[in-house]
């Protein structure tokens, strides 16, 4: 008996209470009408002109009369034939009829007034999804639109008579593919580069560009594969290892953009790394037959996978499509090192589970194998391309992310038909030619006419009146929120929460820059300031440049003219993206160090740069090399005199952060960029607030709406009012006073356009003549709250 | 505001966020909802595991005395009588026993035994109906009122959580677990509010802007979207929800009500009466918001493992202490709820996840692993003095308001150990079904979810106690 319904045996034995029973017509009666009376009654059989697919039809008079007078078993035509010993009347005709115990209920249930659960029927849908892929006769091209996806969807359009949708303007696909693929806004400098280039196979090499930075992607794709996987840095059951995270095996796997079906197989069957997702979450004490670890791998790898819920099933027979005990049990088997017994509805049936596959064409798992070469099967039978479901699957999930709906829908109803079977089936096997390579299907998605559609304009939420006629809006998720705000606001965190094991490729140990001063350093005057410079030529654009600066004891960093970062925290050094400042040519940078205490003491400054060019990287470091010059109260004099820095001896105050420079260095030369993002981060109230799920269940669509408790936190949450007074003390020191380049320079930042005149006049009038901290933060956060800039469209 | 259906209206279409949660299935079996006899539940949450032997459900009495063995213990507290004759509760609890006449006690509550006691497994349980972990994220019973109900007044948030850090204490990932909407989406989430004090910061506009300031930042956004050069998405579904939220968040921040979560309006001598710590500032939160027409309000006296009614040793000193915390408060909201004209029509309801014992680690025949931090058999220092043990099978429930009967017992335990509950047990399901029945829901009534129907009560079968209806 299962510990746990002995437990509960106890409780009632030990409260001496008798529980009423009724009568459970889903768990109880429902499958003992199945079992009897379905080969004749149910589904397109009604033998007799009798269906008992639906409690209507049950109820209707047919040759003999009513079968059921409800509240009145004995006077029940459908008792007398259960029971009777007429071999020509009794039902059913085969076999060894109802037991005793099944004819009490079949009369407890009528006598209950034979209740019926709501909208439930037996009878199934009659669409059944092919398990192998069809490949689809694409159909003529029209206008010259030639992509696959748009010969088909062309067709689609025009067989349901609706428009095709317009082209999106140039600066709106940059901002839309950005977004879909790394998960960021595009800076201002690469969506006006992109704006101003004349190749006219630009998208296509946009698309290209940005599936190329491993980083972008990998980090931004961490959320989708995090909650699809349920693995998060935090949450419940990690505290007393009833779970374990795949962090570290799953960014790598993206950042290597490893082959969907390598990815699955080594969910399916784990190693060490990756086995968080395939143990699920053990609870302490006991739980319910339907959430044993077995069980649970079943339902995960059932929906993750395939698509297919296995929850009804892990129960009872599902009455909502075909999967049936056994076949939850069947992968549950596999996965289990020890035999299980079936449980109906948390009461054990005494049958031991066989390991079973789902779709015995494919194959079968060999129950004499141990559970390793076991689920070594399951992954090979999930996996190989026959099994259409998989790859359908996953197609219709990053289409579904990338064009604001599925194919099917919603994502895990895979069983059900998908509006355009032709598209479905076309990126499944698009996969399978493309040995399984989901960057590629995004490639193919982004570079379709349909996707650099304009979005739809949805009148209602109702998915039953929809019918396609473009991309849906996405609303931003809530790392797409955060991340954008951190690129707008300077704001991001000094460090995430999780960190990838990433060494790319063979870094070397980067060499050290040199502490410099204006002399020796050693007995600086308190408050002096100090200028160093340094110039250099690019000859070609760099495609990564980011520092490490820090001074003893503050530091504000100007590039050609232009006021970048600063920073009074010397003990953290701070990580600066220079690449927008840079120019070809010419580029100055101009540090002024800046000494604190009351009487002298030392003083030194670091810097230290990595730009990237093609494949070369070339390092810069600070040394005697460098230019200084006294610059009294941050000045540089006009009429100054510069002569080299000088190399300051190492002090034991700068190498008690020699660690901190370290993993800055690391952040450096892992490319840069922004390395913190909020797909790596625990989650905060904030997150949460923008939707981001816990990730104890798995998630496959967020919340497409905001609600009003979440408004709220939009409207005074003490995070969001944090990032915004931070920000806009940043703004107001780096980018000057200036209220017209500001509106101008976030509305490019934020939206990907210039604002209209008619907007510039309104945010001018709001930021007044000399923006100052209240002003900016209001102005930041009406932008923030734009439906144009909270939706992908 | 406009008139309060249109804005009801608004505010439920605001979101069909849930976006798996579908409208409440239609069919055969028509669900009857019960008639409301409370618009109102205000749940006094014990949290860690409150002893009924020191609290409503008094046993013989040992005092203090080096030696004694521990089991001899069920109560440390003798009992003092109530305004009920029959009714007896502990000492420390006078101001309880002075409204017990407006009380129905249950006596007989049960839980069943997870197995390992987890008190953040007990109280998802508890507060959800449902034993975790679920295939689905099963929603809070104040998002059921939430969702089933909707707002009472319609600016004022329908489930409202006092007195409960989700950050920075143990376990609070599990707590996360069941403080939520689950499948209903987080429109029919709680709005937490973990320090009744700053209350009335939640409501506020952001620390340091004046409310012209917050106007004007409002001002400025309708502004810009009207002069949106993205004319075509004006009647976009998502676009218009997504500003409607705004509106309704805006409307709530400058709107009266949010007078009603600032404590410090309150008159000082009344503030100080409730005013035993956060549990006592969060009864009289609790109190303003229900005025105000909150639907669902929890307060709890706040889980920490170790703290608090979590007695591990130390018993009897940490139940004294925490008899003082909630005693005038409760017996203060009861009055103080009386007094205004809403008892008859709100729900109070005082619980736990489960009791305690001096002995006995879950119940008779439990498998579970003793817990108490200090063991021996005899009374050596107070340390050892109190009920260090979870116990499942006996506890009890406080219920006042709402239609319940007024100085009314429910149920017994046995007077020696085992304290299981001897009479009319009371299980989760059946009390939650009370519950919901009080409040006009049917514990049948079902949504789905992933195509499968997922009830208000354990399989719908959950069957309201109706002996304890007045």
């Amino acid at each position: 008996m299962n510990p746990f319904l002995k437990r509960i045996g106890l409780v009632l034995a030990a409260t001496t209470c008798s529980p009423a029973l009724a009568v459970d017509f889903v768990h109880e009666v429902a499958p003992l009408l199945k079992k009897h009376c379905a080969e004749c009654h149910m589904g397109n059989k009604h033998k007799g002109g009798f269906s008992m697919n639906t409690r209507e039809e049950l109820m209707k008079e047919n040759d003999d009369g009513f079968v059921l007078e409800p509240g009145n078993s004995a006077k029940s035509l459908m008792m007398h034939l259960i029971t009777s010993d007429d071999e020509d009347e009794r039902m059913p005709p085969k076999g060894d009829g109802l037991n005793e115990k099944e004819v009490a209920l079949v009369a407890a249930w009528i006598n209950a007034g034979a209740p019926w659960e709501p909208g439930f029927t037996f009878k199934q849908s009659s669409y059944e999804p092919p398990l192998r892929l069809q490949r689809p006769v694409l159909p003529a091209a029209q206008a010259g639109r030639s992509h696959p996806i748009d010969r088909i969807l062309d067709a689609h359009l025009s067989k349901t008579k609706v428009t095709r949708p317009a082209a999106i303007d140039e600066a709106a696909f940059v901002r839309r593919v950005h977004l879909d693929i790394t998960g960021l806004l595009p800076s201002v400098e690469i969506l006006q580069a992109y704006l101003a280039d004349k190749d006219p196979q630009k998208r296509g090499k946009l698309v290209q560009t940005l599936l190329q930075d491993k980083e972008a992607y990998a980090t931004h794709w961490m959320a989708f594969w995090n909650d699809l996987l349920r693995n998060d840095y935090a949450g419940t059951g990690y505290i007393d290892g009833g779970r374990t995270q795949i962090s570290q095996w799953l960014y790598r796997s993206l950042y290597d953009n490893k082959p969907y079906n390598q990815f699955a197989s080594e969910l399916i069957a784990p190693t060490k790394d990756s086995a968080g997702f395939a143990n699920g979450i053990k609870w302490r004490g006991a739980v319910s037959a339907g959430q044993t670890v077995p069980i649970q791998y079943a339902q995960s790898v059932g929906q993750t996978f395939l698509g297919i819920n296995l929850k009804c099933a892990s129960c009872h027979d599902s009455f909502t499509d075909q999967w049936k005990l056994t076949d939850s049990y069947g992968l549950a088997a596999a996965f289990s090192g020890e035999k299980i017994e079936i449980a109906r509805c948390d009461k054990p049936t005494g049958k031991i589970a066989e390991p079973y596959w789902l779709y015995p064409q494919l194959g079968k798992i060999d129950a004499s194998k141990p559970p390793q070469e076991r689920l070594k099967q399951v992954a090979a039978l999930t996996t190989m391309p026959e099994n259409g479901r998989f790859s359908r699957t996953i197609v219709n999930r990053l289409w579904h992310r990338l064009m604001g709906r599925g194919i099917v829908h919603p994502v895990d109803a895979m069983g059900t038909e998908p509006w355009n079977a032709a598209l479905l089936d076309h990126l499944a096997t698009y996969l399978v030619d493309h040995k399984y390579d989901l960057k590629q299907v995004i490639a193919h998605i982004c570079e379709s006419q349909a996707y650099q559609s304009k979005a739809q304009s949805l009148e209602t939420d109702d998915e039953s009146k929809w019918t396609y006629a473009g991309p849906r809006a996405k609303r931003m998720t809530a790392e797409e929120f955060v991340d954008a705000l951190w690129q707008i606001l300077g704001t991001a965190p000094g460090k995430s929460d999780f960190v990838p094991a990433i060494s790319t490729g063979a870094a070397p140990a980067l060499s050290r820059a040199t502490w410099i001063w204006i002399n020796d350093g050693a007995q600086s005057p308190a408050g002096e300031t100090v200028a160093f410079r340094k110039t250099f030529t690019l000859a070609a654009p760099v495609s990564q440049a980011m520092a490490v600066i820090t001074c003893d004891n503050e530091f504000s960093l100007s590039i050609n003219g232009k006021a970048v970062a600063k920073s009074d925290d010397w003990m953290s050094p701070r990580l600066v993206d220079l690449k927008p400042h840079l120019k070809n040519g010419a580029n100055e940078i101009l540090l002024i160090g800046k000494n604190g205490g009351s009487a002298p003491n030392g003083a030194a400054l670091y810097f230290q740069a990595r730009l990237k060019q093609g494949k070369e990287a070339v390092m810069m470091n600070s040394d005697a090399t460098w230019q200084a010059t006294a610059a009294p109260n941050g000045n540089v004099p006009a009429n100054a005199t510069w002569q080299n820095a000088v190399a300051v001896p190492a002090q034991n105050n700068w190498d008690s952060i020699a660690d901190k420079i370290q993993q800055a260095q690391a952040q450096m030369a892992g490319g840069g960029g922004l390395r913190v993002r909020a797909s790596l981060m625990k989650s905060d109230l904030l997150m949460r607030s923008l939707g981001r799920p816990n990730r104890e269940q798995i998630v496959t669509s967020r919340p497409n709406d905001l609600t009003t408790l979440e408004a709220m936190d939009l409207n005074n949450g003490a995070i969001l009012a944090a990032q915004l007074e931070k920000g806009a003390a940043r703004l107001l020191e780096t980018q000057g006073a200036d209220p017209r380049t500001m509106v101008d320079s976030l509305y490019w930042q934020a939206l990907s356009r210039a604002p209209s005149a008619e907007e510039k006049q309104i945010a001018l009038e709001v930021l007044g003549a000399r923006p100052n901290a209240d002003t900016v933060q209001d102005f930041l956060w009406t932008l923030f709250m734009l439906p144009e800039f909270q939706l992908i469209r | 505001m406009n008139n309060r259906r249109e804005f009801l209206k608004a505010l439920s279409a605001s979101t069909t966020a849930a976006m798996m949660a579908r409208a409440p299935r239609l069919g055969a079996e028509v669900i009857h909802q019960p008639a409301a006899k409370a618009d109102s539940c205000i749940l006094l949450w014990m949290a860690g595991g409150m002893a009924a032997p020191e609290t409503f459900d008094p046993k013989r009495y040992q005092p203090f005395e080096k030696g004694v063995p521990i089991s001899k213990i069920l109560s440390t507290f003798p009992s003092i009588r109530t305004a009920v004759d029959n009714i007896s509760i502990c000492k420390g609890l006078e101001n309880i026993a002075s409204v017990m006449d407006r009380a129905t006690l249950i006596r007989s509550a049960v839980q069943e035994d997870l197995g390992s006691i987890l008190h953040s497994r007990h109280q998802y349980h508890w507060h959800t109906g449902y034993v975790p972990p679920q295939t689905v994220a099963a929603p809070h019973i104040g998002a059921w009122m939430a969702k089933v109900l909707g707002p009472k007044n319609p600016v004022m948030p329908a489930f409202i959580n006092i007195g409960q850090r989700l950050e920075g204490v143990g376990e609070s990932e599990e707590l996360k677990a069941f403080t939520t909407a689950g499948f209903f989406g987080s429109e029919f989430g709680p709005m937490n509010l973990p320090y009744p004090d700053q209350a009335a910061a939640a409501v506020r506009p952001p620390k340091g802007m004046t409310p012209e300031r917050f106007q004007s930042r409002r001002a400025l956004l309708t502004k810009l979207l009207a002069k949106s050069p993205h004319r075509e998405y004006m009647s976009d579904h998502q676009q218009e929800s997504m500003l409607r939220s705004l509106d309704n968040a805006h409307r709530l921040l400058s709107a009266k009500e949010r007078e009603a979560f600032d404590i410090t309006l309150e008159p000082k001598e009344v503030y100080d009466r409730y005013n035993t710590g956060r549990f006592g500032q969060g009864c009289l939160l609790a109190r303003r918001l229900v005025e105000n027409g909150a639907r669902f309000v929890e307060v709890t006296t706040e889980y920490v493992p170790f703290f608090q009614w979590d007695t591990h040793k130390d018993g009897h000193a940490v139940v004294e202490k925490m008899h003082k915390e909630i005693d005038m408060p409760i017996a203060q909201l009861i009055r103080d709820l009386e007094e205004r004209g809403l008892l008859d029509r709100t729900l109070v309801i005082v619980a736990s996840e489960f009791s305690r014992d001096a002995m006995m680690e879950g119940g008779p025949g439990s498998t579970a692993k003793d817990q108490a931090t200090v063991k021996g058999d005899t009374l050596e220092s107070t340390s050892h003095y109190g009920l260090h043990r979870h116990f499942t099978q006996g506890s009890s429930v406080l219920m006042f308001g709402g239609g319940v009967k007024k100085g009314h017992l429910h149920g017994a335990t046995a007077d020696e150990r085992p304290l299981v509950a001897i009479k009319d047990p009371v299980t989760i399901t059946d009390l939650h079904a009370t519950i919901f029945t009080a409040m006009g829901i049917s514990p049948k009534t079902v949504y789905d979810v992933e195509q499968r129907p997922f009830y208000a009560t354990l399989d719908g079968k959950g069957k309201a106690v109706d002996s304890i209806f007045a």
